[in-house]
């Protein structure tokens, strides 16, 4: 298993939350460079790395910062998604809780690159502990002259303000999420007809996740080769994968693409926890799950996963043993999205009650002779029209889980359980 | 939009239109049967209610045609197998909560929801008669305005209304997923003049008029288009009113008519009630110093009493149309009477705001300006006689000396005449900016009753 | 009753909206104030949010409603948010439930004196599942006995 740590690299080392010793241990180093340099060679530099985004949709991230790059007559915004709502996700969290600075100088460089001094870290409410680290962390980098007006005597500012959710997993869908950093409920926007960036307040806006900004240093300072250097030609790079479940060291684990997933969960994850593998849900819940056959086969890019059918999301892989109840599994995902859905499109409100409706009576023995074919059918009503992917997500998870388990299902209907 | 015209397809079907015009709108102007619930001209787009869809060429899965722009080379199907049903299953999620209790709801009729699932037949396959989640119903929003939870299909019409149009932001969605439901801030009430437009704009029967709830069945209803009398807007709308054979002709509500050029689509809510005045306190009798006279000794009493007084002066109400202000016009002249019809007793400054609400509450002040008649107040004295056609200020005049030609009665011992109320007459009004609209006949009373016009010729072959 | 921002609260408002291109943004930060100070967001409120944020009341009750930690009741001093999404349910978010049901008498989205148990989604802490949140604090890696400790230690 070859080892790569990219943006993990300070993650052990003792106190690197202080500026102090995260300099030491060559963080900001950039930012001294940084003026040398034409903004335009930054944004060119990562499209030229290739770097994905890593908030879950995989979106070439040069092609968003070229985006930026045109005139407007409003101040350009850029916006830091730290949302990590999407269960089985929990990799922002460690780069704000193991090198919050790492952050801070992937920011400074990004807004650098696009020209937008006005950032905001939109951080989900939940996240109370990680807030004040990261609070404390800008804190720090505004003293040391890294934020703020004249950032290192320049004439360059760099205003960094945190902004917290409320609890909504919906926010962190980037329309949504600006429309709650607007002060409104997190519904998301129409897609525009073309493509152009995003906008808060009618200003143009570059929104990206947390790890995709964590990556940025390392590209600016050894050059989009050196990344690469690692993972697929398509995936390049590498990404924090994550594993939860029943899994013996569940954890961040940064990898390059390309990894087997069998091979990263037996290197990091020390194997199956309580019996064999039945199946894994490869990127956050919103990914369709592998059963234990496509979990062998699977390699953690993107292209690789997608053929599978599925999709390589946020890389936080939720992994079952065979005692698992795969109707119960669901019925534990339908309640989230029932609960999470923002409620606007008909499909989507209606749908994800109606599926978790349907699941609970299963369950109950009291579902009609039809109900997988009915869940199969609602699923499809909601896949690809709506606004959002959050409806076609779900749709996507149901098919997986009826598909692949579909015996399972079956049982309750025949009204025995081999529990 | 651009003003270029570019060439596109309906359902094979080659048509032009303006590049970037909205395709659901243009779809609907021309005819075509699109169901939709959360579109409306006035709102525009929101794409949250998934009914517009359609099949465009090129792209995987069908399209919002609300949130579809025209443009050169657009292939659109309206009508393939798949979109109907597509159309059926997202019509079955709308109606998965919702009551379907179409027999005792006030929107049947007129609901965009019962249409369309008589339309795809789902009413026969009992599909939507599951268990639903019960909501309130009967929720008063104030304003003459209830809602209905159970009803509601968060189209956000509503909302809208009052965050777009009135900019007030009345209402809100509040809750999530299928919670959601439509409410005014805790403990408080509609404040807007306008909030019953949101009755007409409700697709469905979650918001309905306090005014009209219960009060009779649309399929009843007969509708004529009309023009508020409310003030010197002149708004366009439509009169709901039966009339059965044997029953008195009843109006039962004003609803807003789209004009751009003068209300857009939108009417005051006191326009919309002032309805309710056609039927109050109608003169439908000639009476002569309160005892009932028939016609032909009326119009030989008129003759009397033009004849005796040497000064005459009429007065005409502001809110007659052009061609009754004419014939008064003409007359006054043969009769060498003073003409006037003031406007300062219409005038009312607290009413008129900055949208649709003018100070001047009279339909055609700017009529009477037009056809240069003296708006000041005339001198009135022993010896003068009255002839009033149904102006205000004429109750508040006393004489002895008077004919009164009126709608509704006053406190008048002299001759009083039942005059046509303007539902019952037609023709032209001038508005505050110098429009002209016609408004048609609308109500014909069972026991007919003379308009202006024809009480002058009536008067004017016996002299 | 009636609701006043204090004068530290305003002045930090204040300072907070030179950092936003519209007072509109400071909804959710309003909002926190509030639930930070009174365990809840009282009705009384709405007013004072729409007056800064140039909204109305009834927008301030739909953003209030759409978010989760926000909440119109007092919530009670020790507020135990059990994460209840898949990876804690496949290591153990149960035996957390049974043992709250059990031991310390609580149902889900009830109180019982100083303590109220909400069910909640994914906390972004399922690598070290089974997890409850209690007021603003994670507590990660619990067993049943675990999370009595915790508890007993509180009471
Ligand atoms: C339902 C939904 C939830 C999402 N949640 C998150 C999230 O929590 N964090 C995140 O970074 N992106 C999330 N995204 C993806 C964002 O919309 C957006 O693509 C991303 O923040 C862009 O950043 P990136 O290109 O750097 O990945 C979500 C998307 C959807 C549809
Ligand atoms: S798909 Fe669901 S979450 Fe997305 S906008 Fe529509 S209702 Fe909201
Ligand atoms: S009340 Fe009527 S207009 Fe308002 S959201 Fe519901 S259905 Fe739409
Ligand atoms: S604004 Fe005037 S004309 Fe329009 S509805 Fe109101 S009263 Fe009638
Ligand atoms: S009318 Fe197009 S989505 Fe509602
Ligand atoms: S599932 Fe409990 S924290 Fe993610």
């Amino acid at each position: 298993m070859k080892e790569v740590k990219i943006v993990s690299k300070r993650f052990d080392i003792e106190g690197i939350n202080h500026i102090k010793k995260a300099i030491e241990h060559g963080a900001y180093s950039t930012i001294h460079k940084m003026f040398d340099k034409d903004p335009k060679t930054i944004v060119d530099e990562i499209d030229k790395s290739g770097l994905r985004g890593k908030g879950g949709g995989g979106a070439p991230t040069g092609a968003k910062w070229k985006l930026m790059l045109q005139d407007f007559k409003l101040p350009k915004v850029l916006v830091i998604n730290c949302d990590e709502n999407e269960p089985g996700t929990f990799k922002d969290r460690q780069i704000i809780s193991k090198d919050p600075h790492l952050l801070i100088e992937g920011i400074i460089l990004t807004s650098y690159a696009i020209g937008a001094n006005d950032v905001y870290i939109y951080i989900r409410g939940e996240y109370h502990q990680w807030q004040n680290i990261l609070q404390k962390a800008c804190d720090e980098a505004y003293l040391q002259g890294y934020l703020g007006k004249n950032i290192l005597g320049s004439k360059y500012r760099v205003d960094i303000t945190i902004c917290k959710g409320a609890g909504a997993y919906i926010c962190g869908e980037k329309s949504a999420l600006l429309e709650s950093l607007e002060g409104k409920r997190g519904h998301p926007r129409l897609k525009p007809h073309q493509k152009e960036p995003e906008w808060y307040f009618g200003r143009p806006t570059l929104v990206n996740n947390v790890e995709t900004i964590a990556t940025v240093p390392f590209i600016v300072e050894n050059g989009a080769d050196a990344y690469k250097e690692y993972g697929t030609s398509k995936s390049p790079g590498s990404m924090l994968f994550a594993m939860s479940g029943h899994i013996n060291n569940p954890g961040v684990y940064e990898a390059e693409f390309g990894t087997s997933m069998m091979e990263y969960i037996e290197y990091y994850g020390g194997g199956i926890k309580g019996g064999n593998l039945k199946g894994v849900i490869p990127g956050g819940a919103s990914t369709p799950i592998l059963n234990a056959t496509e979990v062998a086969k699977a390699k953690l890019d993107y292209e690789s996963i997608k053929e599978l059918g599925s999709s390589l999301g946020t890389g936080g892989m939720i992994v079952m043993n065979d005692s698992v109840n795969m109707v119960e599994a669901l019925k534990n995902l339908l309640e989230f999205y029932h609960h999470e859905s923002c409620g606007q499109c008909t499909p989507c409100r209606e749908g994800t009650a109606w599926v978790d409706e349907i699941v609970e009576s299963m369950l109950r023995y009291s579902a009609s002779y039809n109900s997988i074919e009915q869940l199969l059918q609602i699923g499809q009503t909601m896949n690809g029209k709506t606004i959002c992917v959050f409806a076609p997500a779900v749709s996507g998870v149901i098919d997986g889980f009826v598909k692949k388990f579909r015996s399972e299902f079956e049982e309750y209907l025949r009204g025995v359980c081999n529990e | 939009m651009s003003s270029k015209m570019v060439e596109f397809t309906v359902n094979g079907k080659k048509l032009l239109a303006f590049e970037g015009l909205n395709l659901l709108k243009y779809l609907l102007d021309n005819g075509y049967n699109i169901p939709h619930y959360c579109y409306h001209d006035s709102l525009g787009a929101d794409g949250n209610c998934r009914m517009c869809m359609v099949e465009i060429k090129g792209k995987k899965r069908p399209q919002i045609a609300c949130d579809t722009l025209i443009k050169e080379g657009l292939e659109v199907n309206t009508n393939t197998p798949t979109i109907k049903r597509l159309r059926e299953e997202i019509l079955q999620m709308q109606l998965r909560n919702h009551p379907v209790d179409c027999p005792v709801c006030d929107k049947a009729g007129e609901c965009y929801l019962q249409n369309y699932y008589m339309d795809y037949g789902l009413y026969k396959e009992g599909k939507h008669k599951k268990q639903k989640i019960k909501k309130s119903k009967n929720i008063e929003f104030g304003r003459n305005v209830v809602y209905d939870e159970e009803r509601c299909i968060l189209c956000k019409r509503c909302v809208r209304f009052f965050a777009n149009i009135t900019k007030t932001n009345e209402l809100g969605v509040i809750k999530r997923a299928n919670h959601s439901t439509i409410s005014t801030a805790p403990n408080q009430k509609l404040q807007s003049q306008y909030a019953m437009n949101i009755v007409d704009l409700c697709p469905v029967g979650a918001l309905l008029s306090s005014d009209f709830k219960f009060k009779q069945r649309v399929w009843f209803l007969q509708s004529s288009p009309s023009i508020c009398h409310g003030c010197t807007k002149n708004c366009n709308i439509t009169i709901d009113y039966s009339s059965t054979k044997f029953q008195a002709e009843r109006i039962y509500r004003y609803k807003a008519r789209r004009n751009e050029d003068v209300n857009g689509y939108f009417i005051c809510d006191e326009g919309r009630l002032s309805y309710k005045e056609y039927h109050t306190n109608r003169v439908t009798q000639i009476e002569y110093k309160n005892s009932i006279i028939d016609f032909k000794e009326a119009i030989s009493k008129i003759g009397i009493e033009i004849f005796i007084h040497k000064d005459i002066v009429i007065l005409a109400s502001p809110n007659l149309y052009i061609e009754e202000l004419e014939s008064i016009i003409k007359w006054s002249k043969k009769l060498n009477a003073r003409l006037y019809s003031p406007l300062e007793c219409y005038k009312d400054k607290e009413f008129a705001d900055n949208w649709l609400k003018e100070e001047l509450r009279v339909a055609n002040a700017y009529g009477v300006m037009a056809l240069e008649i003296d708006t000041s107040t005339p001198d009135i004295s022993s010896d003068t006689l009255l002839i009033n056609f149904d102006h205000k200020l004429a109750q508040d005049i006393n004489t002895l000396h008077r004919i009164d030609f009126i709608t509704h009665s006053i406190n008048s011992q002299g001759l009083i005449l039942p005059l046509a109320s303007w539902v019952q007459s037609s023709r032209h009004l001038i508005n505050s900016s110098g429009i002209k609209q016609y408004a048609p006949k609308t109500l014909v009373a069972n026991k007919p009753i003379l308009t202006v016009t024809e009480w002058i010729e009536a008067i004017g072959g016996d002299i | 009753m009636s609701f006043e921002f204090t004068k530290e609260e305003l002045e930090y408002i204040e300072e907070l909206s030179q950092r936003y291109p519209s007072p509109k943004a400071l909804m959710l930060p309003l909002l926190w104030i509030i639930q930070n100070r009174l365990k809840h967001i009282p009705t009384e409120a709405f007013k004072a949010v729409a007056d800064i944020t140039k909204t109305s009341e009834a927008q301030v009750y739909g953003v209030v409603t759409f978010y989760t930690m926000f909440t119109l009741k007092p919530t009670a001093k020790y507020h135990i948010q059990l994460c209840k999404t898949l990876s804690c349910n496949l290591c153990g978010s149960k035996e957390l439930l049974n043992l709250l049901k059990e031991r310390f008498n609580l149902l889900p989205n009830q109180q019982n004196g100083d303590f109220q148990l909400t069910l909640v989604e994914c906390l972004g802490s399922c690598g070290t599942a089974p997890v409850v949140q209690i007021n603003n604090r994670l507590y990660e890696n619990l067993t049943p006995a675990k999370l009595q400790k915790i508890l007993e230690d509180f009471s």
